[in-house]
């Protein structure tokens, strides 16, 4: 059975596992175990926190094959985009530029760095083995943490972002970066997303140039990359899309991925997720309809994706096994939404 | 060959000047009711009736048989009835020694820093007659002429000179960078602002700072150079004192030079001196010569000879000036360097 949980220190290695395969544009899952090692330890603190109003917390799950004791996806919440560090994008811009006289109206694109995002919260480190994009447990990998958020919402921002990683070709290039970024730190687009993963994002947003930049002087290819998503992010894509994310006029300064932007309260699994008890029987209906199930614990927080026949009104039949799994016995709530 | 204040009478002359110089001379427009403006305008500058602010000096070349074959004019000072644009090109330096990068990254400033200088413009000369003194005379004729009369104008002068463009008129930099903002082509952008109507600059054109590396290539390597044709204007420029501080014409990026007035060669080297009628000498140097008039000036170039405070000139070179020997000039030589020739 595939379980969503807290990471511990014990998952070091197969989460550097995990990172190893994760796109280069993922910098949050960076190939390096003193930075994975921060990431579990400040996650640790941030369960373990008594927490009022979000701040410097931040929140990373594994996916866990309970079967064989390995780890087949991650995802990760930071409490709050810019907490300690600015949190850097391109705001897209149009300005209007005029002349009644000669009867011309230009409406010229620009891009201009802002930390407009900061103080949202921000979703991260989405990964899944490969073998299980197009599955329901991407969901599971993915929305968890939503479900999470809506037992804690006091833990979170009103607004949720997450940045999609952008297109990049098969050499490991990024127009968008070949054009901008590169003339301010002339190494490639694959080299400063490791130096990215490795050191601070600042860092590397304070090279960047400050004053706007006029998108028609951009070249095609770059021009093209704006929005888009590299082919391994579709499915973290397609997931929050699905949840109500619009991509609003943010993308990434890095790679132009576009970043998805929603109201925590109207993100679907929040708003359409219901509290439920649950009953343990032997007997409870092994098939039904798939549905993401959670508990309401921090460090011991569980979810998972199962079969129920369950309607709204009624309790959350589950045979003891599965209840194990999930961490709650009988009469204890879960948070439950169709998937 | 004298140069003298443009009068109304020269406007068909002037016209059909115009229609001559191809795409290279945004202020002598070939618009008959602009031109005739222009010169209603130098009139009443040359009277003293207007400000600083509104002057334009405008003066001809005229042979010795009547016919106007060249133009230039002084502007008493720009930008003071409507912005005068340059970009400045400055510098953006990302650092961090740390990650061991440095990048320098030519930067391109909009700005109005020359705004109230005086500006050395609308300088032609026809095809047939780019021989012997006369280009030299039509284009320092005004150098002189800022020396007599040095109230009239700012602490310092400028000169915008023509940015590099292909046969066609094509601006590599227009096309790089000017076409987005104002879909037009590069002559009839210029063709506006020569016409008068400058507005629409502010209104189109970008406002925030430049970095190069996101122009082509073609355009960046035309940032501060002037166009073949115009090489010679350059090199006399450069001779008189004048020199690029780094500002360049926001639609080709032609530079502009510029220089303190009383730094300026000829104006420093001028000297007020007395008329004198006779033989200079075979080798006497050629001075450029004004009869010290406003209104009436009237401006050669000429061999001549200092004598006791006179300047020695010939009979027909008096007679262009209109003047009689015992009459007050102000002269320069003609070239730099030249009064060190044949000293012992």
């Amino acid at each position: 059975m595939l379980v969503m949980r807290p990471a511990q220190m014990a998952d070091l290695d197969e989460v550097q596992r995990l990172a190893a395969d994760s796109p280069i544009g993922v910098t949050s899952l960076p190939d390096d175990l003193e930075r994975l090692r921060d990431k579990i330890v400040a996650s640790e603190a941030s369960f373990a926190a008594e927490v009022s109003f979000n701040g410097e917390e931040s929140y990373f799950f594994v996916l866990e094959d309970t079967a064989r004791g390995t780890l087949v996806g991650c995802s990760a919440i930071v409490a709050s985009a810019g907490y300690s560090e600015p949190f850097y994008s391109f705001r897209n811009e149009t300005f209007v530029h005029a002349s009644r006289e000669l009867k011309i109206h230009n409406k010229i694109h620009v891009l201009s760095q802002c930390h407009d995002l900061t103080g949202n919260s921000l979703l991260t480190s989405f990964y899944v083995l490969p073998e299980l994009v197009a599955t329901p447990w991407a969901e599971l990998n993915s929305r968890a943490r939503l479900l999470f958020m809506a037992n804690h919402p006091e833990r979170f921002a009103d607004s949720v972002v997450t940045e999609i990683v952008g297109y990049s070709d098969e050499h490991g290039d990024s127009p968008f970066w070949d054009a901008i970024g590169r003339n301010f730190f002339d190494i490639n687009y694959a080299a400063a997303e490791r130096l990215c993963g490795l050191k601070s994002r600042t860092f590397l947003a304070e090279l960047m140039p400050h004053y706007p930049i006029y998108v028609p002087l951009l070249p095609d290819a770059a021009q093209e990359a704006m929005g888009q998503v590299h082919p391994r992010a579709q499915i973290t894509f397609d997931i929050l899309m699905r949840e109500g994310f619009e991509t609003e006029h943010y993308i990434d300064i890095f790679d132009g991925g576009p970043t998805l932007h929603a109201r925590t309260s109207n993100i679907r699994s929040i708003a359409n997720s219901r509290v439920v008890p649950v009953r343990v029987d032997e007997n409870a209906a092994k098939a039904g309809r798939p549905y993401l199930v959670a508990n309401g614990q921090l460090q011991d927080y569980r979810a998972a994706l199962l079969e129920l026949d369950w309607a709204p009104g009624k309790p959350v039949s589950l045979p003891a096994a599965v209840a194990e799994r999930l961490g709650v016995g009988d009469g204890a709530s879960v948070r439950v939404v169709a998937v | 060959m004298i140069v003298r204040p443009v009068r109304s009478s020269d406007l068909s002359a002037l016209i059909d000047l115009a229609r001559g110089t191809g795409p290279g001379l945004t202020t002598l427009p070939a618009n008959e009711e602009r031109l005739a403006q222009r010169v209603e305008w130098a009139e009443k500058t040359f009277r003293g009736e207007a400000e600083r602010g509104d002057t334009d000096y405008l003066f001809v070349l005229e042979t010795d048989d009547g016919t106007v074959v060249g133009t230039s004019a002084i502007a008493g000072a720009v930008g003071q009835r409507e912005p005068w644009y340059n970009y400045r090109v400055g510098l953006t330096v990302s650092a961090s020694k740390e990650l061991n990068i440095y990048r320098e990254i030519p930067t391109l400033f909009l700005a109005n820093d020359l705004t109230g200088n005086s500006e050395l413009c609308s300088l032609f000369l026809r095809d047939d007659m780019r021989n012997g003194l006369n280009g030299r005379l039509l284009a320092k004729a005004r150098l002189l002429f800022m020396a007599e009369f040095t109230g009239l104008f700012g602490n310092k002068v400028i000169a915008e000179l023509r940015g590099i463009s292909d046969a066609a008129g094509r601006s590599p930099f227009w096309e790089s960078l000017g076409r987005y903002f104002f879909k037009m082509e590069f002559s009839q952008a210029d063709y506006l602002t020569g016409v008068g109507n400058r507005a629409f600059i502010a209104e189109l054109m970008p406002k925030f700072p430049l970095y190069t590396c996101f122009l082509s290539e073609a355009a960046r390597d035309v940032i501060g150079k002037v166009h073949p044709d115009t090489e010679p204007a350059l090199s006399m420029l450069r001779g008189e004192g004048f020199n690029y501080q780094g500002y360049v014409d926001i639609f080709d990026a032609g530079p502009a030079v510029e220089c303190e007035v009383a730094k300026i060669r000829a104006v420093q080297e001028s000297k007020s001196l007395v008329l004198a009628v006779g033989t200079p000498g075979d080798d006497a140097p050629v001075y450029l010569i004004h009869n010290r008039q406003l209104e009436h000036c009237r401006m050669t170039a000429a061999p001549a000879r200092l004598a006791a405070g006179t300047l020695v000139v010939d009979p027909l070179t008096a007679r262009r000036l209109r003047l009689h020997a015992g009459d007050q000039v102000r002269a320069v030589t003609l070239s730099p360097n030249t009064a060190l020739e044949g000293q012992p």
